[in-house]
This record gives structure tokens, C-alpha cells and sequence, in this order.
């Protein structure tokens, strides 16, 4: 057999890759195999091809089809149309996350095992509030569970740190952080 | 030109192989993807604002790198040959996105090469920070200074309930990848590898070989990385991602252990017949070489060989690629010219290595 890709040399490697759940096969001879794949591994490939994946999440609606429904969210600082970003896989700017918000908690649910809020780092820049704010979240959290699990004890701890920290996020609004 | 270090074939410190669990855990790699929010993201920006954005994170690491005692040097990406940009990608310090050079584009190398920060590549940033062997928290703890000195002086695109705002919403909240790099000749042997594989993808962590799926991975390198960067911390992600690998250090030395119990000599055979061909041979092809470099390293791991360093086999994975071949050669190489110079890289460096070492066999001396 001859090689798939430069129809050259004979084919001695099998390349089997499989997307989105579609198999394909190739024959390769030794130097092609190498060329493609060329030892990149330290380098992250898209892992799949996010925007086959998106449109086939929402396929993409062609107006000829439904004139009346026109109106697509369009980013207003870039231009990206939401079209844009599934044909592409990508956003065009910061504000396109507010300009699609409302489709993304779908787009991040699936592509993030179901989650859809950031749970990491704020940039100092963020301003304490946020932290705070965050904080305040994860212990009431916590605080639901230990009442739950009947640990009073910690509970009123938590419930105390929570108050401790809604103070100090009161104090900080009023002198207009 | 001050490039010039970076494209020499010398081992970067990544590559020296130190430190625990290094037998099978090769590499970790850490990157962060973040963007200015004053800017348009590289997929809508104009060449204009890519050249500002170059100018912005550029000046900040030359100016501010000595606050990490981290000197940087500023590669422009069209400044440079397709060769040498070739040479950036094999040894992993640019990807190849950056390297076609679509827009205004650079890299910024720390000295030791540990750290390397590409900017407009798919983002605006991407932070990279590279140790040898297996160590999660270190590596990412590199990053993240790096990444917090950056946001003490550039504003970054950040959004209250997504986090980091990038190009792809893959990245999107932590904008974090981490990645071990681990070599797993067992569990390829024995084809286990095909089971962990769609068990570990559903634990938001994703293994891939070089040839994408599966078990024919190229040297029987593969790479566990997380996948999810949304609804968990950092600090979460990186410990899930330790527990898995922990894991699957264990079930590779295990099934070393079977495979060395059940059939030692077919084993030992087959790693010194590879030694011959890695040291002998007159043509050599990118896959022979991967699976010959996997059998030797494991022959290291068993104590069989003792002779060679595993910090050359690690160089050699590196230099045996086209671009450092085509430099090592002096000369632009034809496929069959390159096999004729990667045999002929691996027998030099071998003779050295047992001019340093002697080149009696492990079991010899003992």
C-alpha cells in the first residue's frame, strides 16, 4: 500500500484518530507519520474540535429559513455575530461573554462537566468586594452542610465569619470602594 | 543575537530528569491563558493593537522579570527564520500556532528556559512554566508570581461569575492547563492504557499519546492534563490531577513488575536489541527512534542499563526532530537525508556517553 499523504512511499504506519466520535484511518509512510505528528505533544491540540461541537449544540439557523426571528446577538465593541463564535470555536473580544451570556451557561455546563462559575483566582485588581463576596458564598456553603450534618458547633463558627464578613463588605461599600 | 542560546542544542533544564518519580513521570507543564480586557482578542484585534499588546506585556517582563530575579529576552517572531522558529516549536518553548506568525507576535524566554510567555498567540498571554519530573504545585507556583506581577501592572479581561475571559471557552475561568508528561511502556505493553484512558476523560482529565488517541502512542509518551477550568480553584484542579497520575505511576510500576516477573528475558532482549539499534544503526526513522528511546529508558528504570544517563535520552527525544536535525547537519535535509543524520545523532552522542561512562553492560558490572 501507498502512503495516503504523498502517494510516494510505501504506507508502514496505521494512524487512527478518532473525532467526535468518527473514526478515521490512514495509512502513512515512516516520514509522513513523523511530519504530523512531530513530537508536538507538549503542546495542547484543541482536544476537540469545539466548533463542530457548538454547532452541533445549536445549529446554526439560516435566516432564509426564519426570516421573522432576525435579530442575532451581535457583539457591540467587536462585531463577532453569536454565529461567529460557533462557527469559529472562539470569542472575538471581552465583551462578547456579556453579548452571548445568555447562551453560555449551556456552552460552559457541557464543556465544563456541568459547571459554569469560576471558583479560582480574582486578580488583586478585583478589588477586595469581589473576594469577599466569594467568600461569603463558599462559607455559606460550608455552613449548610455542617448544619446538615448536625456539627452545631461549627456551624455557629461559620455563621460568625459570615456575619464578620458581610460587615466588612457593608463597611467597604459605604466609604465607596 | 541574544536568541542564539535558545536555539542551541543544548538541554534546557526541563529536560535533566531530576527528581522524584522521574523514571515515569517525564515533564510538568503549567499554562496560563490570559488577555488584556483594553484589547480585542487575537482572533478580532488589529495589527495595530496586536503591536501595542506586544508592547504593553513585553515592557512589563524586561522591566519588572528582576522583581522574580527572572531575566527575559524578547524573541519577535517575524524577526526570526522559519528554521529557528521550527527550532522554538521541537523544543517546546512556542507552540505552532504562534510560530505561523499570523500577526504581531513574540515570545519572552526566562534564562533557564523554565518559563516562556508567548504573546498573541491564541491569547494575549499565555504563561508557561516548565519543570522536569512531577511537580504540580512547584510549577504552577512559578506561573502564578509571574502572573501576578503581570496583574499588578496590566489590567487583565476578568469577569465576576466567568473568571479569566479567553479566546476559547475551553479555557475560559482558571485559564489553566496543567500537564505531566509520563512515559508508560507497561501499561502500553499490556494495553491497559485503553482502559484508562475513557475512565480518566470522565473525571474532567483527558490522556492523550502523540498519535492522538490511543495506544499507539510515539515512544509511549503520553500527557494527562485537566480539562475543566470552570467551578473549581486551582488548588483543586492541580490535586485532582496529582491524585489521577499518582495513580497511574502506581499501575505503570506495577506493570513493570508483571511484565519483568513473567517473561524477564523476552524483556531484557528486547530493550538491549534496541540499545544495538540506537547505537549502531545507519538509518534511523522518527518511530524507531521514539520506541527504541522508550525500551533503553525503561532499561534505565530496571536497572539494566547503567551506562547512559536518562537526561540524554530526554536531549535526544528533542534534537532527533527535523529542524535541529537540519542544524546539526548544517544543511536543509530531504526525509531519507534526515534518517541517515538521526542515526548518525544518536551514535555520536552514544560514543560520548560511553567514553564518559564505559561501555560495559549493566549486568556486567555488577
Amino acid at each position: 500500500m501507498i502512503c495516503n499523504q504523498c502517494g510516494e512511499r510505501p504506507a508502514s504506519v496505521l494512524v487512527k484518530q478518532k473525532r467526535n466520535g468518527q473514526l478515521t484511518e490512514r495509512h502513512l509512510c515512516h516520514v509522513c507519520a513523523a511530519e504530523n505528528h512531530n513530537l508536538n505533544l507538549a503542546f495542547e491540540q484543541d482536544p476537540l474540535a469545539i466548533h463542530q461541537l457548538l454547532s452541533n449544540w445549536f445549529p446554526v439557523q439560516s435566516p432564509s429559513v426564519s426570516p421573522v426571528k432576525k435579530e442575532v446577538s451581535v457583539c457591540p465593541s467587536c462585531g463577532f455575530t453569536f454565529n461567529n463564535f460557533l462557527k469559529l470555536g472562539k470569542f472575538g473580544c471581552a465583551n462578547c461573554y456579556e453579548a452571548f451570556e445568555s447562551n453560555l451557561e449551556e456552552i460552559f455546563k457541557r464543556l465544563h462537566n456541568g459547571n459554569k462559575e469560576h471558583a479560582g483566582k480574582i486578580p488583586a485588581s478585583y478589588g477586595s468586594t469581589l473576594k469577599i463576596k466569594k467568600e461569603i458564598e463558599e462559607l455559606r456553603k460550608q455552613l449548610k452542610a455542617s448544619i446538615d450534618a448536625e456539627e452545631f458547633e461549627e456551624a455557629a463558627r461559620l455563621r460568625d465569619k459570615v456575619r464578620e464578613l458581610s460587615k466588612e463588605l457593608e463597611g467597604s461599600a459605604n466609604h465607596g470602594d | 543575537m541574544a536568541i542564539d542560546r535558545f536555539l542551541e542544542p543544548k538541554a534546557s533544564s526541563w529536560m535533566a530528569n531530576e527528581g522524584e518519580n522521574t523514571d515515569i513521570a517525564m515533564s510538568t507543564r503549567i499554562r496560563l491563558a490570559r488577555n488584556l480586557s483594553e484589547f480585542k482578542f487575537p482572533y478580532a484585534f488589529t495589527e495595530d493593537e496586536a503591536l501595542k499588546v506586544d508592547k504593553a506585556i513585553s515592557s512589563v517582563l524586561l522591566d519588572k522579570g528582576n522583581e522574580l530575579n527572572q531575566e527575559f529576552t524578547h524573541i519577535d517572531i517575524h524577526e526570526i527564520s522559519p528554521l529557528h522558529r521550527e527550532l522554538l516549536v521541537e523544543k517546546h518553548l512556542i507552540s505552532p500556532h504562534l510560530a505561523a506568525g499570523a500577526h504581531a507576535g513574540s515570545v519572552l524566554l526566562s534564562k533557564n528556559e523554565e518559563l516562556s510567555i508567548m504573546v498573541n498567540e491564541e491569547d494575549h498571554l499565555r504563561i508557561q512554566s516548565l519543570q522536569s519530573g512531577f511537580h504540580l504545585q512547584e510549577t504552577y507556583k512559578i506561573a502564578n508570581e509571574l502572573d501576578t506581577l503581570i496583574e499588578e501592572n496590566l489590567q487583565y479581561a476578568f469577569h465576576e461569575k466567568f473568571g479569566y475571559l479567553t479566546s476559547c471557552p475551553t479555557n475560559t475561568g482558571t485559564g489553566m492547563r496543567a500537564s505531566v508528561m509520563l512515559h508508560l511502556p507497561a501499561l502500553t505493553m499490556s494495553q491497559q492504557i485503553t482502559r484508562i484512558i475513557p475512565a480518566i476523560s470522565r473525571l474532567g482529565m483527558v490522556v492523550r499519546g502523540i498519535y492522538g488517541e490511543g495506544s499507539e502512542a510515539l515512544g509511549n509518551v503520553y500527557q494527562i492534563s485537566n480539562q475543566l477550568t470552570l467551578g473549581k480553584s486551582e488548588y483543586e484542579i492541580l490535586q485532582d490531577l496529582q491524585n489521577m497520575t499518582e495513580q497511574i505511576i502506581e499501575q505503570e510500576r506495577r506493570a513493570r513488575e508483571a511484565i519483568l516477573n513473567n517473561s524477564p528475558l523476552k524483556l531484557e532482549d528486547r530493550i538491549y536489541r534496541s540499545l544495538g539499534i540506537l547505537t549502531y544503526s545507519r538509518l534511523l526513522t522518527t518511530e524507531e527512534a521514539a520506541k527504541c528511546l522508550s525500551d533503553v529508558r525503561l532499561g534505565i528504570d530496571l536497572r539494566l542499563i547503567k551506562n547512559i544517563d536518562m537526561s540524554i535520552l530526554n536531549e535526544l527525544m528533542i534534537f532527533m526532530q527535523p529542524a535541529f536535525l537540519q542544524r546539526y547537519s548544517e544543511k536543509p535535509l530531504s526525509p531519507n537525508e534526515r534518517d541517515i543524520a538521526r542515526a548518525q545523532l544518536f551514535r555520536e552522542r552514544l560514543k560520548e556517553e560511553y567514553k564518559i561512562n564505559g561501555d560495559k553492560e549493566g549486568e556486567d558490572s555488577e
